[in-house]
């Protein structure tokens, strides 16, 4: 990047560091990668997955002065914020029919080739397809799991539900998958 | 990834799904961290709300709140700036590999652009400042800054609140010349 092309008409007024910042950057680098792949389990293009976890973020900075950590760990809480994000923006969505250009544009896959890639794409679209077929329940456990990468444990918290329950439910979950994967 | 621990005991056969499942990895566009820092710095509204209201309840609501509307609709407008000025940040929008251009829009009333600005955000404030560096200016008609040269290329950034008018639903297409020099750039809303 060289030379300028031309001098600004009228700068903004300098400011400091918004207050945000600092929870913002520590907050991201630790807890966007798994919330964003829970939403993404839930909503089949990258937009809206994108669209509720900026939303997320937003309203738990709005929030951050209010958190208070020795009621729990953060990301819990922010995956709260995304569930009920995710509630609406599914209500709201309803029985509408939507068509998402570059599906999977953020799927990330060291591949050797383009032709590996391409497999890939196609098993994982098959994949988040097939749990989207899933009831609303079985589809919670399966993205809390395997999308956020939350122990049983920590969704049992969550959920409020016995570690023992989450691992039964989740495995029954994970059968009605391997069936609807098999038709 | 999750850890194997918590699959001990997991039905046979099920191991394998988990497993295919375990590996999908997804992650959002690098540029949106910023985006984020940007809505909290210009303090913009929340999206989305409650819970919709019943249909009865909706329909008393919107016949009051359509009787104040129309009656402070035409004060609104006569008020209402005739412009308005959108700062977005950060994209790579002249294909040098780093998201670290922005756009500003000035956009009239009537959702028409009057002035668009492609900037590198050299002093990586996050919005157009004394530091940075404007790549490219035209006012309401698209142009070509210079000729046809070789090696162009098409980037572009969807989708942004780019026209003020409360939904990101506006994008930015710029014709440039890697690494840092642009010719054109247009704006154009998404059709919902």
């Amino acid at each position: 990047m060289t030379r300028p092309l031309q001098a600004l008409p009228s700068p903004p007024p300098a400011g400091g560091a918004p207050a945000h910042a600092e929870p913002l950057g520590a907050w991201w680098a630790e807890h966007s990668g798994p919330i964003y792949r829970y939403l993404r389990f839930r909503v089949p293009d990258p937009d809206t997955a994108e669209d509720l976890l900026a939303e997320t973020f937003v309203r738990a900075l709005g929030a951050a002065d209010r958190y208070d950590p020795s009621r729990g760990p953060v990301r819990p809480w922010l995956l709260r914020i995304a569930q009920n994000l995710l509630r609406d923006h599914l209500r709201r969505q309803g029985r509408r029919l939507q068509v998402p250009l570059a599906r999977l544009r953020d799927l990330v896959h060291e591949s050797a080739s383009p032709e590996e890639r391409l497999l890939w794409e196609e098993e994982v679209a098959l994949l988040t397809a097939a749990v989207r077929t899933l009831a609303e329940r079985d589809q919670e456990l399966v993205s809390l799991r395997y999308g956020s990468g939350l122990s049983t444990a920590e969704i049992g918290e969550l959920l409020g539900l016995r570690e023992a329950t989450v691992r039964t439910r989740l495995w029954r979950a994970l059968g009605r998958l391997r069936e609807v994967l098999a038709r | 990834m999750t850890g194997a621990a918590d699959d001990a005991g997991m039905p046979p056969g099920l191991d394998e799904l988990a497993r295919r499942l375990d590996a999908i990895a997804f992650e959002p566009r690098a540029s949106l961290e910023a985006e984020i820092a940007g809505r909290m710095r210009r303090r913009e509204p929340l999206k989305g709300g409650p819970a919709r209201r019943p249909l009865a309840h909706r329909g008393a609501i919107a016949a009051g709140v359509l009787a104040i509307a129309l009656g402070t609709a035409m004060a609104a407008r006569r008020l209402a700036p005739a412009t308005v000025t959108v700062d977005r940040c950060c994209f790579d929008l002249d294909g040098g590999g780093d998201a670290d251009d922005g756009v500003v829009a000035r956009v009239g009333r009537d959702n028409v652009v009057r002035w668009l600005s492609i900037y590198e955000d050299a002093d990586r404030s996050g919005a157009l400042s004394r530091d940075d560096i404007v790549r490219y200016s035209r006012d309401g008609r698209p142009m070509l800054r210079e000729g046809q040269p070789a090696g162009l290329s098409l980037h572009g950034h969807c989708c942004l609140d780019l026209d003020g008018g409360g939904l990101a639903d506006d994008g930015v297409v710029v014709v440039g010349l890697a690494p840092d020099r642009i010719v054109a750039a247009s704006v154009y809303e998404r059709e919902r």
